[in-house]
């Protein structure tokens, strides 16, 4: 008798690093060495890697939000950043009413997970299975009502949260690094891996992926799939606050808008490392925010305006050359 | 099957009719002068209450404020002005059907106080070829006097006009100060890539003459850009050697921006333009990690927390108590657009006055362009709003500031007044 | 004859309905009836491509956004006649949509989704890029401006052509070829029709009527062109008007225009949540429902509506 045990193998390589093509590690181990061999020669170099670094773990966070989703549900969710936008404010309003930072940080998640939750039962179950088409605009309509009603209790002004990371300024081999950026790299690569030892080592995880990967027989076996694609959308929220709480130090400022500019280079770095793989999606998000910030710095036709259309000119070429992405794996076309 | 889509038809019809019989009955106004009548003036004006320059919300706030006062104390010639602020986001693609809205379903006498360089631009053709008046308009570009006598984009702006000094002339008073105090400067500048950013760049390089080849390197960065495109320019900025930094930009950028420069380790000879130079905003720059001693603005409002003890700030300190008491606590941190809202709203107060008890919108015209406030409690003492056939820019005279005291400290003005600004 | 009889009522009482229109109402709602009529063409547009070929796309805002440009630049720089700039509009658009059709034939669902909205981000900042050319953010200001009666009369005389040549094309071989790439595309193949063919032509034709929308758009806002117009909510509302709009059904599409031309407005004025706060959380309240609730959208209300009448 088939027991949920017997999933493990054969989900594994999945959920996990999922077989790394040996191309793309070297590729990956080369930029890393550039990185680093640029970063020693300038400062200008080294600071924009750090931030690019700093920002690509919040592209990634919130990419890899959006590849729990996708995983779970097959839904791609418009409203992922504004989701995370929401629940900074509610840290925000949290930490104004008396609760230290990191307090208001953990509550958040919690608010965050429930709030997950609530959506993809109240809204996505009712739509999942009927079209991509109204599923994208459940999500699009959620986008534009979490952004109303953000702007009705909160107003559209600025709001200031004290860093987290304070505003000490480090001083490595003669290169200013602000704490923030490690701070901000730090929080979200911790978050990231506690979400996959979840998956790697609990019960629950192993129900969640295979629920997500071969429903129907894993219903067979006892796991409730419908509550555990629900903890799916729970959990990528919890990943969302995170990049949103670490967003805002980034932006120094809180506003409704934070998280659209995010969304976008999360979009592209979900993409870039396939849809389906959270390691791709982090990896992605990483590649993405310090390859930005290089490219408008060092390569002059590409000025900052074009940093968005060269976000997608990267998520369009990889759709057309290799639509699993670096990490994901190919998906069967049903036709 | 035909006898239920004439159903729908003829529902469809009849909510057409009744939508239709409800629009003109609201619509059916009768008065020589839109916007007023016996005991009503009615004004609006589009400004940022949300998006990327929202920290410019106060103004309308404070400018009802003062109508507000003013109506308490009998209005003028009995008739109480009606202030309609709409958002527009700081987004010409809103100011466009907001001032539409203004105009043809508000039927509003004049608009007043509209803020943004690129959201005039969108709507100054259309309020000019109707003839409405778009006055005291809530930004500093060389267009607003320029274009009232000789054509911009093909035809004469006679209707619209400014109230604060240049862009481009306060741009000049950096230069000068450059070139007075720091003459090998290095100059790095971060513009906003429109017509204010450019205006502003151009105002620099004019001042500096034939020292302008002292600008290292320039960056722009467009409006709504995130905080890693800021970080980048500074970065890059200080890369090509820059020893001096302007920061031509609209509040958040210029926070971003000084705090940029912080989190890197530089600290230049720092110039913020007069627009983001509200002690508001460099608190903020200052609460994440900014290093703010040193940088240097201008003025031309008189300071609620450094002069409090003016008359004209303590009418300020009433009338925003009394009118608009959320804003309390942003004018005693020294909320200097508050002091900005009250003084434009004394001026479209003083122009009625001087326009008469037969208000109409050429009269109201001419008001404003023939005046002499000396009087105005809210400009910096010994500063006057002041426009005649030759001067078409009403405030033209301006004082640098500089701050100190670190992260609680404040603007300080020093010098002397410079005039003629334009 | 008698079968086509109530269709050629339906258009008839719905023609002079919109013929009467601007004779009844306030200069503003004039502007407000034509904005629905430029949303009309759009939505027309995008389910041509969603609705009959089964392609998403959550870009067509970068369409409109070119047939805008068009406009204005056009007009700018040459005075050229704003309905010659419309047409212009047509043939430009239809041309960028076939060649974005092309790359889009390798991709579908959700992949197609993103490869839009990429599009929908991308194009808007291309102005900023090239602003001696484009304007920038100070924006493109066409040479002559229009009264809303003119607009009124352009948006709805438009619809009127456009619906009856999509009627044309959707009649015949072409809109079967459509239908049945949308149905499924291995069948499709099988039964002679050569996808890549009709797939990018959806693309074209999609983007050609989106064209002319992005023309009539930057004339509803004084002629003025700018950026921020054009962002990704524009291409998010047309989507939304098509969803909602639903399949096949000129009623369908009208509801559709209307729902994303009215409710903002309509919306801004609710009490106690304030004006614009108000916009955002009606409306976005108002797409989750009707998603949830009408999954056909109005074309199967009224569908629903017609089949319990006749019960």
């Amino acid at each position: 008798m088939a027991t949920l045990e017997s999933f493990r193998p054969r989900l594994r390589d999945r959920a996990a690093l999922g077989g790394v093509v040996p191309p793309v590690s070297l590729l990956l181990v080369a930029g890393a060495a550039g990185l680093l061999v640029g970063s020693l020669r300038s400062e200008v170099f080294a600071q924009l890697t750090v931030q690019g670094l700093a920002l690509g773990a919040v592209y990634g966070g919130l990419a890899l939000a959006l590849v729990l989703v996708y995983r779970a549900t097959h839904v791609v969710n418009f409203a992922q950043g504004e989701l995370a936008m929401a629940t900074t404010y509610v840290a925000y309003q949290l930490i104004h009413w008396g609760l230290s930072y990191w307090e208001a940080f953990f509550a958040t998640l919690a608010i965050a997970f429930v709030l997950g939750l609530v959506l993809e039962v109240a809204l996505v179950r009712p739509v999942q299975h009927r079209s991509v088409i109204a599923a994208v605009i459940v999500t699009v309509g959620l986008f534009i009502l979490i952004d109303g009603v953000v702007n009705w209790i909160w107003g559209g002004d600025f709001k200031y949260m004290q860093s987290p990371f304070g505003t000490k300024v480090y001083s490595v081999g003669g290169v200013s690094i602000a704490r923030l950026y490690p701070g901000m790299l730090g929080v979200v690569v911790i978050s990231v891996l506690l979400v996959w030892a979840l998956f790697r080592f609990t019960k629950l995880g192993l129900g969640m992926r295979a629920a997500a990967l071969r429903p129907a027989e894993s219903a067979l076996v006892g796991v409730r799939v419908d509550w555990m694609l629900a903890i799916g959308w729970g959990l990528a929220a919890v990943l969302g606050a995170v990049a949103g709480l670490m967003a805002e130090p980034s932006q120094f400022v809180l506003e409704p808008t934070l998280m659209q500019p995010i969304l976008v280079y999360a979009f592209a770095a979900a993409v870039l490392g396939g849809l389906d793989s959270p390691a791709g999606a982090v990896v992605g998000g990483l590649a993405i925010g310090v390859s930005l910030n290089l490219v408008v710095q060092y390569v002059p036709s590409i000025s900052s305006e074009l940093q968005a259309p060269f976000a997608f000119a990267v998520l369009v070429a990889v759709l057309l050359l290799k639509p699993s992405g670096l990490f994901g794996h190919r998906e069967v076309r049903r036709v | 099957m035909a006898v239920h889509r004439w159903k729908l038809g003829a529902l469809l019809c009849a909510v057409l009719a009744t939508a239709a019989v409800a629009s003109t009955a609201a619509a059916s106004h009768s008065s020589s002068t839109p916007g007023v009548s016996k005991k009503q003036i009615v004004i609006g004006g589009t400004f940022p209450f949300t998006g990327p320059a929202s920290l410019y919300k106060t103004i309308p706030a404070a400018e009802q404020a003062y109508y507000a006062y003013v109506n308490a104390r009998g209005g003028v010639f009995h008739r109480k002005i009606k202030d309609i602020a709409l958002d527009d986001q700081y987004d010409p693609s809103q100011t466009v059907p907001q001032t539409q809205k203004l105009v043809e379903q508000d039927h509003v006498f004049a608009v007043v106080g509209s803020l943004g360089t690129a959201p005039i631009l969108s709507t100054w053709g259309y309020l000019n070829q109707r003839k409405i008046p778009q006055v005291l308009v809530a930004t500093g570009d060389a267009f607003w006097g320029n274009c009232v006598h000789h054509a911009c984009d093909g035809s004469t702006k006679p209707w619209t006009l400014g109230w604060q000094p240049t862009y481009p002339g306060e741009a000049k008073i950096y230069a000068q100060y450059i070139l007075a105090n720091k003459a090998s400067a290095k100059i790095g500048v971060i513009y906003q890539n429109d017509a204010y950013g450019k205006n502003y760049l151009a105002g620099l390089k004019t001042g500096l003459g034939s020292h302008a080849n002292q600008i290292v390197d320039t960056e722009s960065y467009n409006v709504g850009d995130s905080a890693q495109v800021i970080a980048a320019h500074i970065v890059a900025l200080r890369a090509h050697g820059a020893d001096t930094l302007a920061i031509f930009a609209t509040p958040t950028p210029t926070i971003q921006s000084l705090v940029a420069k912080t989190l890197i380790g530089w600290n230049p000879l720092t110039f913020v333009n007069n627009v983001s130079a509200n002690r508001l905003f460099e608190l903020a720059a200052a609460s994440n990690g900014a290093d703010l001693d040193g940088i240097i603005s201008t003025a031309y409002l008189a300071s609620p927390t450094t002069q409090a003890n003016l008359p004209g700030m303590k009418l300020a300190k009433s009338i925003i108590h009394k009118y608009a008491p959320a804003l309390d606590q942003s004018l005693a941190e020294g909320d200097g657009n508050i002091i900005y809202g009250l003084a434009v709203g004394w001026t479209f107060v003083d122009g009625l006055q001087h326009a008469g008890k037969n208000l109409t919108r050429p009269g109201l015209m001419k008001a404003l362009r023939t005046m002499n406030e000396t009087k105005n409690p809210f400009v910096y003492p010994g500063m006057s709003v002041q426009t005649s056939k030759k001067r078409t820019f009403p405030m033209e005279q301006l004082k640098l500031e500089k701050w100190s005291g670190g992260k609680t400290g404040d603007w300080h003005a020093f010098g002397k007044i410079y005039n003629g600004i334009h | 004859m008698r079968q086509r009889l109530p269709a050629i009522v339906s258009l008839l009482v719905v023609g002079g309905a919109l013929a009467g229109l601007p004779f009844t109402l306030s200069g503003y709602h004039v502007g407000l009836a034509a904005q629905v009529g430029i949303f009309f063409v759009a939505v027309l547009g995008l389910n041509i491509l969603t609705g009959y070929t089964g392609q998403i796309s959550i870009g067509h805002g970068a369409f409109m956004a070119i047939g805008g440009y068009t406009t204005a630049v056009m007009s700018q720089d040459h005075h050229t006649n704003l309905v010659l700039t419309m047409l212009m509009a047509f043939a430009i658009c239809f041309v960028v949509g076939l060649l974005v059709g092309l790359p889009a034939l390798r991709l579908s669902g959700v992949y197609l989704a993103l490869a839009t909205f990429a599009l929908a981000v991308s194009v808007p900042q291309l102005p900023l890029k090239w602003s001696k050319f484009l304007g920038g953010r100070d924006g493109v200001q066409t040479s002559k401006t229009v009264s809303h009666l003119w607009l009124y009369g352009a948006a709805w005389t438009a619809s009127a052509i456009l619906f009856v040549l999509a009627w044309l094309i959707l009649r015949g071989r072409v809109g079967r070829a459509f239908r049945a790439v949308r149905d499924s595309e291995i069948a499709a193949v099988a039964s002679g029709i050569e996808l890549p063919v009709y797939k990018t032509l959806a693309f074209g034709i999609s983007a050609a009527y989106a064209g002319v929308a992005g023309s009539l758009f930057v004339l509803a806002t004084n002629g003025f062109a700018e950026p921020s117009e054009f962002g990704v909510v524009l291409s998010l509302q047309i989507l939304v008007g098509a969803a909602v709009a639903g399949l096949g059904s000129l009623w369908g599409v009208l509801a559709g225009a209307a729902f994303v031309g009215l409710l903002p407005a309509v919306s801004s004025s609710v009490p106690v949540i304030g004006s614009d706060h108000g916009r955002d959380v009606v409306f976005g309240s108002a797409v989750v429902l009707v998603m949830l609730l009408l999954p056909d959208g109005f074309a199967g209300l009224f569908a629903r509506v017609r089949r319990f009448a006749r019960a």
